[in-house]
């Protein structure tokens, strides 16, 4: 969107607390998918969108991230709320839909009470009224409006209920503000000294008191009326009691998730489940994914015959492209796994359970969620660090984020696991990828410990570590809403990585293929198949990536493996996948087998190192990869990310040469190791 | 005086004042702890840290030392 048409049209502003529905909200109005998460500070950042045409008002609205108070508690914090007053790329809002949680009414109405006070223009959006009613509820509009002197609209986002209310009421506003006196100013000050907070409490008591009432369930619905008339009468103090109840479900479920010794039992167990079952679930849909492409390939070979354009289009597009998206179902699963997670309410637990631990390390309860979402990508997960107040415990956080098992290692993975198990013992799979996962969060930690040795080297400046967290009440996940959110992932995720694994699959298809594209080869006693297949090898071994690979042959010497390994590790740079469609390309999938990866792996089995004869991939070699995939920073976007976020090119450049050298020494140790106990 | 962390299961008290000298203690009111509101330890972490308190209806996890700055009767 230019800024032109953003300037021409009024500008609506979604503010509220964490958590309190702003970017549901957000999304039903603009049309958009952004992640909505049952975890305070799900959003950290801006976005912009044109209110959708249907809604018939001319104006654009802004997500905005979740805020306690208008004074801020950390650098991130202040960005956030100076950019409400006067944001650098859309300016000053014209009007603010506060969003407040029924359910928490005195703790919302605090930022309420504070930007009144700035002189904004406000509407307030109850949401999460339907957790109100679950406690027996409800608040009286038209008192509320009255007191706060501004409109007052109940909305589901979820549900779009509402809505039209609340639409209305914005247009009604925006035509208030094109008069001549509409407008007012905005000022930014506020007073945040605590004795005025606690003035700001005492009149929001008053105000609660006024306004919510208890409702009496009559068998069919609630009577409001007879609830009001019943108000009058009731004892104030025994009001506040009854009002301020916890969601009595989640106190059943937390005596256990968040028991003083089973809550780690349980913790451990939710994060084992999660990712055995991603390798478990994905199975039988991966199945059907492989056969397809495999009938695909052999078909198209079939086909167009035997020349380079079937070999391009055979190998270069199909399997390349095919050797990837294999395991997108696994992607898939994962995308499902931690939405329903975001979703359930038990991210914030999770986080204070492993508060106390990590702070051991300088790390915070609040790098919990960056990590785990650093297990779809670190990308993400380095703008959600921004949610950790303390610097030195974020710049950590962001730190080791390149650790965690991104969705792009999955297909690597996942290959170098299936050729580990032996066949017709795919439950290992899951227990391998566990171990896999639990190894490199445990390496993250390590590291963590020891650059924590050296905090005060990194960063100079002291600050207060803090961690104050909201545990929402747990929540039923809405399946319809988690599946969109995985399939809209799993689409941005294609449409991230699709052209690069295509690109890179034509261009190493181009390197392995010529020049030598009909080697001369001694035919006599050969089958027909052989032909083909002691054709292809010269070919290979003729062509310009062995050229290039030659180069860096002496580096995958000490490493047991060969240029041809070489060759896809340095293609992964440009996307992890990229190794998957490389080794595809180079260990040519046959037709002889009935599913594309078990082609693949038969014939990676078969390859040999040229001066040696030993045998390529062992378990020793194959090992030593999965060694090297956890820790090397393969990621370019992730290292431009990390500069943003850390503000220089200090972490980022630490990060690639620490991670990086640590990756070729670890699997150096690891493939020499378990080739001096036996193991081959 | 008692401070919130040394509140056990279940004991319903009430806010009589925050330390102003903690660090934290602007986001802790913020968040709503505020004197005379009532407060309850519902739930501890692993390793008895952190805490969870219900305060204004909602459940609020905290450090035990930032909770060392709720003073309670
Ligand atoms: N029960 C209920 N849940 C809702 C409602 N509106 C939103 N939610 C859920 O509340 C959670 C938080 O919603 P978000 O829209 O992510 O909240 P947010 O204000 O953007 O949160 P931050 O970005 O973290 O500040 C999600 O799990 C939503 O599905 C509602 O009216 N009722
Ligand atoms: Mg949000």
């Amino acid at each position: 969107m230019n800024l032109q048409t953003i300037e021409k049209v009024p500008l609506v502003t979604l503010v509220g607390p964490l958590n309190s529905g702003k970017t549901t909200l957000f999304n039903y109005l603009s049309g958009k998918s952004f992640k909505t998460v049952n975890y305070p500070g799900a959003t950290v950042e801006y976005s912009i969108s044109r209110l959708l045409n249907k809604f018939n008002i001319s104006a654009n609205i802004i997500d905005s991230p979740g805020i306690v108070s208008l004074s801020a508690n950390s650098p991130d914090e202040k960005i956030s709320i100076d950019a409400l007053f006067n944001h650098p790329l859309y300016g000053q809002p014209d009007l603010l839909v506060v969003t407040v949680d029924s359910s928490q009414l005195s703790r919302h109405l605090l930022l309420v009470k504070q930007l009144k006070s700035c002189g904004f223009k406000l509407i307030i959006a109850l949401t999460m009224n339907d957790l109100l009613i679950k406690k027996k509820f409800a608040i009286s509009l038209s008192k509320l409006r009255i007191i706060l002197g501004c409109e007052v609209v109940q909305v589901d986002g979820r549900t779009g209920e509402g809505i039209n209310n609340l639409l209305n009421t914005i247009s009604d506003q925006l035509d208030k503000i094109k008069l001549p006196d509409g407008k007012s100013e905005i000022i930014q000050l506020i007073n945040n000294d605590r004795h005025s907070l606690l003035n700001f409490y005492k009149e929001i008591e008053k105000i609660e008191n006024d306004v919510i009432y208890e409702i009496h369930s009559n068998g069919n619905g609630f009577d409001l009326n007879a609830a009001n008339a019943q108000l009058n009468v009731l004892n104030p103090s025994y009001e506040i009691k009854t009002k301020y109840t916890l969601d009595s479900t989640s106190l059943k479920i937390d005596k256990f998730l968040l028991h003083p010794t089973l809550g780690g039992v349980f913790f451990f167990l939710i994060m084992a489940a999660t990712f055995t079952s991603i390798f478990w679930l994905a199975d039988p849909l991966m199945g059907m994914v492989d056969v397809f492409f495999a009938f695909l390939s052999s078909e198209t070979a079939a086909l167009l015959g035997s020349n380079w354009f079937s070999d391009f289009v055979s190998s270069g597009i199909i399997s390349g492209t095919g050797s990837v998206l294999v395991f997108l179902p696994q992607i898939l699963i994962l995308f499902l796994i931690l939405g329903l997670l975001e979703d359930s309410g038990y991210l914030a637990r999770g986080a204070m359970i492993v508060d106390k631990p990590l702070s051991k390390i300088g790390l915070n309860g609040r790098s919990f969620v960056p990590m785990l979402s650093g297990f779809a990508c670190a990308i993400p997960a380095m703008l959600a660090a921004r949610t950790i107040p303390n610097r030195r415990e974020r710049i950590l956080t962001i730190f080791i984020l390149p650790l965690m098992s991104c969705s792009a290692r999955l297909p690597v993975y996942a290959l170098l696991i299936a050729f580990l198990i032996p066949s017709g013992k795919s439950w290992l799979g899951g227990i391998i990828l566990a171990a896999i996962y639990i190894f490199s969060v445990t390496s993250s930690i390590i590291i963590a410990s020891i650059l924590n040795k050296f905090k005060h080297r990194i960063i100079k400046e002291e600050d207060n570590s803090s961690f104050i967290i909201e545990l929402p009440a747990y929540r039923k996940p809405k399946l319809s809403f988690v599946l969109t959110n995985s399939y809209m992932n799993a689409k941005v995720y294609l449409q991230k990585a699709g052209p690069v694994i295509l690109a890179f699959s034509i261009i190493l298809w181009f390197l392995t293929y010529f020049p030598n594209t009909n080697p001369e080869i001694d035919t006599t006693g050969l089958s027909e198949d052989e032909i083909v297949q002691v054709q292809e090898v010269e070919r290979l071994s003729t062509s310009y990536a062995s050229d290039l690979g030659k180069l860096i042959q002496p580096v995958m010497t000490p490493i047991g493996m060969d240029w041809r390994v070489g060759v896809s590790l340095i293609a992964a740079f440009a996307a992890r996948e990229v190794f998957v469609s490389s080794l595809a390309l180079i260990f040519k999938v046959t037709d002889n087998e009935e599913t594309f990866q078990a082609s693949m792996i038969q014939s990676m089995r078969q390859a040999e190192i040229k001066d040696t004869g030993q045998k390529l991939f062992t378990t020793a070699t194959i090992t030593g990869l999965i060694i090297f995939f956890v820790f090397a920073l393969q990621c370019l976007s992730t290292v431009a990310v990390s500069k943003k976020e850390t503000g220089g090119w200090r972490i980022p450049v630490m990060q690639v040469i620490i991670f990086t050298s640590v990756a070729y020494l670890l699997t150096f140790i690891t493939v020499n190791g378990l080739r001096a106990v036996g193991v081959n | 005086m008692k401070k919130a962390s040394e509140l056990k299961y279940g004991e319903k008290v009430k806010i009589s004042e925050i330390d102003f000298s903690h660090p934290s203690s602007q986001r802790i009111i913020e968040i709503g702890f505020t004197p005379g509101q009532e407060i309850e330890l519902i739930n501890r972490s692993l390793f008895n840290d952190p805490l969870a308190f219900s305060v204004r209806g909602s459940l609020i996890a905290m450090r035990k030392d930032e909770a060392d700055c709720i003073k309670v009767t």
